[in-house]
């Protein structure tokens, strides 16, 4: 498989600000490739860059073997893409937000008309042609730029957080479409989200971002097994830094600060016993204690020791809203 | 090349349906210079014209007395206002005005694009910022020149003066002018982030712009320092062609023609597009 997205060493700097910090990724023709990271983690200012939408502070990103920088208008027309917040015209019905779209792109007539009928069909807004945009629901709209991002047929399709703000019904049909996309068309999807249930039942392969870097990256099984079986969290009274040593029966074992300890185990429930018997033995006493098969969740505290649905830090300004004028 | 006329095409598509999709607010648009020609032009129509001129007593003793000076006193608005009643000058100057304000408004809808996210969509599009920002200039140009041509045709209730088969030749100096004004918008628009902001400039520049061009009264009988202005001001070419020939004659000072006014308002309209486009590249272009 060869190569389509190539990203290497990008940095992005806004002033003082350093939104994308070294990240280097190679994504492959016909892929689904999530970023996963919380907000502000540098994945929609890696997006617009690829997009061409922002220029790279250094680095290099090439897209369909084009560079960005120097031939933006070819990578243009190699990528579809959605927007994390709404790009559509409200005012316009879906019909004309569609037309206006290919016409855009250079597609005219009877070919531009049967596409937009076909695709407004897929994505079930059929009977909401022409209805202007203002009275969509908001999964609707989702779905409309869906559709939109495929009229002019790109390559690689982007979706930028393509489930966020979505009810579970509307989240479940964008799932259902981006599968379908992957099975029926010839197109490379990257994505990027902040839900590790959508990376890993969607991507093929997961990058997990966070404060501009990337991580780790592979497929959700790889990633998992970094951490082998069982991962076993237990919470104790006292936060003593070198508590670890006790715990020698573990695969590993990590203080996450606070009292927190991360064990990898390869049975949580056989290996429970033995470490409350060994927290006994030393005097202490254990106030919280959870186990879970590891999923995407747990690969990123074991990364970054934060879990990845709190880690809300402050949220990333959309690039185009940082300019004095807009 | 054909690609950036496609999406030339397409934004003038969209400009010209989102004007026709709000076909409430296009009444808004006629409904307000419709108020001034109604109430402002009847009501100072009367004024400027002999017939509401009471007799002054002892003048009705010689009649022929009373006849020359009525004549003298028509001919004079007469001359004033280009050989024609004072309704008949004021509209075809509110025809201009419709164009103007319709142009600096439209300036904002750059603003509305890029709060409802409509803006991405065109930049990240293959076609060059320059022809994106042209298809909607020229696109809110041809509205504001249909608001003001709905402005004549509506004026020919209240004045049978105008000659209407100069139409045409008159709303081609008001696209040309809108193209420039539209483009002054956009620049506008591009520099104050807020609609209040913008709201309050707008204001703040049409006015003075507005009483300065010879909408309401000749710019010949200004005082001198305000004809020192409008002789800056584009907007007063704009009115007085408009005026050249939807009345026939001429209104301005001794060097303003048709032709002149044509020269000036296309190097006007060349200056302020350039500006809008550079506006924009350096708006969304980011290092």
């Amino acid at each position: 498989m060869s190569d389509i997205i190539v990203v290497e060493d990008l940095v992005k700097k806004f002033g003082d600000l350093v939104a994308v910090n070294g990240v280097s990724l190679k994504i492959r023709k016909g892929e689904v490739f999530a970023l996963l990271g919380p907000n502000g983690a540098g994945k929609t200012t890696t997006i617009h860059i690829i997009s061409t939408l922002l220029k790279p502070t250094s680095g290099k990103v090439s897209v369909a073997g084009y560079d960005v920088v120097r031939s933006p208008d070819q990578v243009r027309k190699k990528i579809g893409i959605v927007f994390q917040d709404p790009s559509l015209d409200n005012q316009l019905t879906g019909y004309d937000n569609m037309y206006i779209h290919g016409r855009l792109y250079g597609l005219r007539g009877r070919e531009l008309h049967e596409k937009i009928v076909k695709l407004l069909d897929l994505v079930e807004l059929k009977d909401f042609t022409y209805k202007k945009v203002m009275y969509y629901s908001g999964g609707m709209r989702r779905r409309l730029e869906i559709a939109r991002s495929l009229l002019h047929e790109p390559e690689i399709l982007i979706l930028d957080e393509p489930t966020i703000g979505l009810d579970p019904q509307s989240r479940a049909r964008i799932w259902e479409y981006i599968r379908f996309l992957k099975k029926s068309y010839d197109i490379t999807i990257l994505m990027t989200t902040h839900y590790m249930d959508e990376a890993e039942e969607l991507a093929d392969r997961v990058a997990i971002m966070d404060r501009g870097k990337i991580l780790a990256m592979g497929t959700a099984e790889e990633l998992k097994s970094m951490l082998g079986h069982d991962v076993i969290y237990v919470t104790l009274n006292n936060d003593n830094g070198d508590i670890c040593h006790f715990f020698n029966f573990t695969k590993s074992c990590r203080s996450l600060g606070g009292g927190k300890i991360e064990l990898v185990v390869d049975n949580a429930s056989r290996a429970l016993p033995e470490v409350f018997r060994v927290v006994e033995v030393h005097g202490l006493r254990i106030t919280e204690v959870s186990y879970r098969r590891p999923t995407l969740n747990e690969v990123f505290l074991h990364l970054t020791g934060r879990e990845l649905r709190d880690s809300g830090e402050s949220h990333t300004t959309p690039v185009l809203a940082r300019r004095r004028w807009m | 090349m054909s690609s950036s006329l496609d999406a030339l095409l397409a934004m003038l598509y969209r400009q010209l349906k989102r004007w026709w999709s709000a076909r409430s607010r296009v009444i808004m648009t006629v409904l307000n210079p419709l108020i001034w020609m109604v109430f402002l032009g009847l009501g100072w129509g009367g004024i400027f014209s002999s017939q509401n001129i009471p007799n002054i007593p002892g003048l009705s003793d010689i009649p022929a007395m009373a006849e020359v000076i009525r004549k003298a006193i028509d001919s004079y608005f007469k001359q004033t206002f280009g050989g024609v009643s004072y309704v008949t000058f004021m509209v075809t100057g509110i025809a201009v005005m419709t164009a103007f304000m319709g142009s600096f408004i439209s300036g904002i809808s750059v603003i509305w694009d890029k709060q409802f996210g409509f803006l991405k969509e065109t930049l990240v599009a293959p076609a060059p910022r320059s022809v994106i920002i042209t298809g909607r200039i020229v696109g809110d140009s041809i509205v504001t020149t249909l608001q003001s041509m709905i402005i004549v045709l509506l004026s020919t209730v209240l004045t049978s003066e105008l000659i209407l088969t100069n139409i045409p030749l008159a709303m081609a100096y008001v696209f040309i002018a809108s193209l420039g004004f539209t483009s002054l918008g956009v620049v506008l628009s591009l520099r104050f982030s807020s609609m209040e902001g913008f709201q309050m400039v707008v204001n703040l520049l049409t006015m003075p712009l507005v009483f300065m061009s010879g909408v309401f009264y000749p710019v010949t009988s200004m005082p001198d320092w305000m004809k020192a202005l409008t002789v800056f001001n584009p907007l007063t070419y704009a009115v007085h062609s408009v005026r050249y020939w939807l009345v026939g004659s001429s209104t301005g000072f001794n060097y303003m023609n048709p032709w002149t006014d044509l020269a000036i308002l296309l190097g006007f309209t060349t200056a302020a597009l350039s500006l809008a486009v550079r506006a924009f590249k350096k708006a969304t272009l980011e290092d």
